[in-house]
């Protein structure tokens, strides 16, 4: 069932690196340092670090799985289940994969409407904004790839310019350490899980990846390197802001932006959500692609018609979504979503896959 | 006895028909000789304008006329030519005949004829490259003749590998085109790519290899150019022996190098010949000067629309004079401006060059200072456009500069539409767009993305020659290895 990818249509194992990186890295950094320190206080960023452990182990337990059942998220269900209830399981992360590109386009645009442009229309530019998506798409999974490689790289000057905070911060904000209880810090590691999903696209693009078992490396450095960005970024908002001014700022991130003056630019914040652009594009992108893939796999039609549909679907839902509530709603719900995906479906379907494979080959032996 | 003879009568036929097609051309001469010597009569048919009559005069008529002339098949032995056919076909004579060559045939003998070559050679002298201009190096260009150009690039690669490949296209020009790779170096794929692509060619007139380039190019619809062309014999040569294909078009002075990368039309020859500090200096410059000619005037749109608190108080004072009085957008002082620019380069191109210069300084110095006088336009702006389009002419490849001249046009339209956000999507559509493309079927935007850690030697910098031992990754060349660094390096320490 599973179709064999060319191999000219495959990518080499490092830009996984790039791949699971970028995916993980979205409109969640302009404001994760908040929520993370409402349960944890400043030992937020001990959070973060778990957490990101906690995604290492995820992502090892995926490469296991996927190698047992050799290919994607659908060979693992039809391993386990047969054909009929991978396709209605799998389903519904078609649902998901939709409504985490609407959170994601639909907070991004009003980050935008909030700092930049007041009167931009969601619509228009949503329009011209999934456009472009389909047009990277429709380029096939390598020119996914080559987006989210860029996105990692040329944003790559803005980790420096949150330097420029360094004279006006107090490291002392953070003592003492540890002075709040292991639970609360766990608590806190699940509000960080929330930023730090989208590794899970891993389960799609497996099968598109040329020699996978090198590829493992890079994606656990991939993770690496997100958790450093997010730990890096944490320590710097924790240092600038006192606790009490983090909890009246919504998007930390874009205040610390606010200090950076250069001879010729001030205000550096709009750089950096014009910038922003380019760093959602491959989460748009990949998690779209991912969800026409498995439309694909699941009704059988071509990816090239699923595609269109699936982007209206999405542009019709940033449309519907006006209010602050709403936008909220439908991001909790995808970060819930994500995080039992991810954090406990994962590791059952792990350990489930396990046995099966232990019983299969002892059925084989007798 | 009928069926031989047959398709000797229709021979004859051909013959006459052609005849008479060609009579109506005032070109076509026969002349009609007598040798003396041997009493053979024989006559000369040629087409005027392409022949040589010096040639004819001077080293065909005289052994004909008073050699040892009894049979057609003489003629190979007594005319001092290199090039001399005898032959039964009648289908090659039309084509022999406008290649300039000479048919003899001698009274009696209908169907056997010889053909002699006397062609004239119009050709200018080789002379300095002007597009691709530079300081030091080898001041030749190509010229119109496919045999110049062609000898300009063997005497760089005097070896037997370097193979010529020819092939006519057009049904109308037979231009002939000529592929040149070195054989065990070039990938055999890529090869016949170019051949099959050149072959599939349909059109009736090709008349310089502009047109292949168009035709051939993996994507018709884009406005980057996907092969690379010169007019350096030199970096035909150089580029020959990375490992690329070569398309020489007799009556273009311009060569074609194909697979080939976007970094390679930022890349000037002259980089080869200065040390590589100097030239991966000037490389960096030049990426700088295309990223600013493109983004410049839409920056200064989207700030002075919708940013301007990006901008300093100091410097935003001295923006908000120079904009005082003029009635204008920003999108509209632009526009009005970048095209003025583009009016000057498209006039300066179409005049001669005297002409061209005045105007340059007419509609430069002039109109420039006349429309900051009368409050047309604001003078920083002038300053950035004069700057942008000084930029854009640092592109070595002029085919390149056209396209960077034009992109900045959707660019200044999404700076209007959304500022600097539209300015990142626009970006980002062009990002797309070259991670799409291809040339000959590999990636456009290599060695960058896909990422070859090992390409990168030469390409947005160059590392100096003892660097470059492996040719470039992405030609998949069947001698990857271009040289020995010699054995391996003894360890020095200081003063040893």
């Amino acid at each position: 069932m599973t179709q064999i990818v060319p191999d000219n249509r495959k990518i080499s194992p490092s830009l996984v690196f790039f791949l699971i990186h970028s995916m993980q890295i979205g409109v969640g950094v302009l404001g994760f340092q908040r929520i993370i320190a409402k349960s944890a206080g400043y030992d937020a960023w001990i959070s973060i670090l778990i957490a990101g452990l906690a995604v290492h182990i995820i992502v090892w337990m995926m490469y296991k799985m996927l190698r047992i059942a050799d290919g994607d998220i659908l060979a693992i269900h039809t391993y386990l289940l047969g054909k009929k209830a991978a396709k209605i399981l799998c389903s519904i992360l078609i649902l998901y994969f939709v409504l985490l590109t609407t959170a994601v386009l639909r907070n991004f645009i009003e980050i935008v409407q909030v700092w930049m442009f007041p009167h931009l229309h969601t619509f228009w530019f949503g329009l011209v904004f999934l456009l472009l998506v389909l047009y990277v798409i429709f380029g096939g999974f390598r020119t996914v790839t080559g987006i989210a490689f860029f996105s990692v790289l040329l944003p790559l000057y803005i980790l420096f310019l949150f330097l420029y905070t360094v004279p006006f911060s107090d490291f002392t904000n953070m003592l003492p350490i540890l002075d709040h209880s292991i639970k609360d810090i766990l608590l806190s590691s699940r509000d960080m899980s929330f930023s730090i999903v989208g590794f899970e696209t891993l389960l799609f693009f497996y099968p598109f990846i040329k020699n996978p078992e090198k590829s493992k490396k890079w994606a656990h450095l991939g993770i690496a390197y997100t958790t450093f960005a997010y730990f890096y970024l944490a320590i710097i908002t924790f240092a600038y802001f006192p606790e009490a001014q983090l909890d009246k700022n919504v998007w930390p991130t874009l205040t610390l932006w606010k200090i950076i003056e250069m001879p010729f630019v001030e205000r550096f914040e709009y750089i950096g959500i014009a910038n922003w652009c380019l760093i959602i594009l491959p989460n748009i992108c990949l998690a779209l692609w991912c969800v026409s893939r498995l439309t694909k796999q699941i009704f059988s039609v071509q990816q090239r018609r699923a595609l269109p549909v699936l982007a209206l679907l999405v542009l019709v839902g940033i449309s519907l979504l006006v209010t602050r509530d709403q936008i909220n709603t439908v991001t909790n719900i995808t970060g819930k979503f994500g995080f039992y995906f991810n954090f406990v479906y994962v590791p059952i379907l792990f350990i489930v896959i396990l046995i099966t494979k232990k019983v299969r080959s002892h059925g084989k032996d007798t | 006895m009928a069926f031989m003879k047959f398709p000797f009568l229709k021979k004859k036929n051909d013959r006459e028909e052609i005849k008479k097609a060609l009579s109506k051309s005032k070109d076509y001469t026969t002349v009609t000789y007598l040798n003396k010597k041997t009493n053979v009569t024989f006559c000369l048919t040629f087409m005027s304008t392409l022949v040589d009559e010096k040639i004819i005069n001077d080293n065909a008529l005289p052994p004909l006329l008073e050699g040892d002339f009894y049979r057609l098949e003489d003629t190979k032995n007594i005319l001092p030519l290199s090039d001399v056919q005898v032959t039964e076909e009648t289908d090659k004579l039309e084509q022999k005949l406008f290649n300039g060559y000479v048919l003899l045939t001698m009274q009696g003998i209908e169907n056997k004829f010889c053909f002699f070559s006397a062609q004239k050679e119009v050709s200018r002298n080789v002379s300095v490259p002007e597009v691709e201009f530079n300081v030091i190096g080898p001041k030749e260009a190509f010229v119109e003749s496919i045999d110049q150009n062609l000898n300009l690039i063997r005497k760089r690669l005097p070896i037997k590998e370097l193979i010529i490949e020819e092939q006519k296209v057009g049904k109308l020009s037979k231009t002939t085109v000529a592929i040149l790779y070195i054989d065990g170096i070039t990938n055999t794929e890529n090869v016949n790519t170019v051949r099959q692509r050149i072959s599939d060619i349909e059109f009736d007139a090709i008349t310089d290899s502009s047109y292949i380039v168009q035709m051939i190019s993996d994507n018709q619809h884009s406005p980057f150019p996907q092969l690379l062309d010169t007019e350096r014999p030199d970096r035909v040569a150089a580029i020959l022996a990375e490992g690329k294909v070569a398309i020489i078009v007799d009556g273009s002075p311009h060569a074609l190098i194909t697979p080939t990368t976007l970094v390679e039309f930022f890349s000037s020859f002259e980089d080869y010949f200065l040390n590589w500090i100097l030239s991966s200096f000037l490389r960096l410059v030049r990426i700088f000067a295309v990223t600013f000619s493109v983004l410049v005037t839409p920056v200064y749109v989207a700030t002075l629309s919708y940013h301007y608190e990006l901008i300093p108080q100091d410097l935003l004072g001295l923006l908000v004079t120079s904009r005082r009085q003029i009635p204008f957008p920003p999108i509209l002082e632009a526009l009005f401006l970048e095209l003025t620019i583009e009016l000057l380069r498209e006039a300066g191109a179409r005049l001669p060059t005297k002409v061209g210069q005045t105007i340059g300084i007419v509609g430069g110095i002039v109109l420039g200072t006349a429309s900051v006088e009368a409050g047309l336009t604001s003078n920083v702006l002038l300053i950035f456009v004069a700057l942008a389009a000084l930029a854009s002419f640092t592109t070595p490849i002029y085919k390149m500069s056209n396209t960077i001249r034009l992109i900045r046009f959707p660019f200044l339209i999404f700076a209007e539409l959304w500022g600097l956000l539209g300015i990142l999507l626009a970006f980002c559509f062009f990002l797309t767009h070259l991670l799409r493309l291809t040339s000959l079927g590999r990636p456009f935007l290599e060695p960058i993305y896909p990422p070859r850690i090992h390409d990168l030697k030469d390409a947005l910098i160059r590392l100096p020659f003892s660097q470059q031992t492996n040719r470039p990754f992405f030609l998949q060349s069947k001698a990857p290895k271009r040289f020995d660094d010699g054995t391996a390096k003894e360890k020095k320490d200081i003063d040893e």
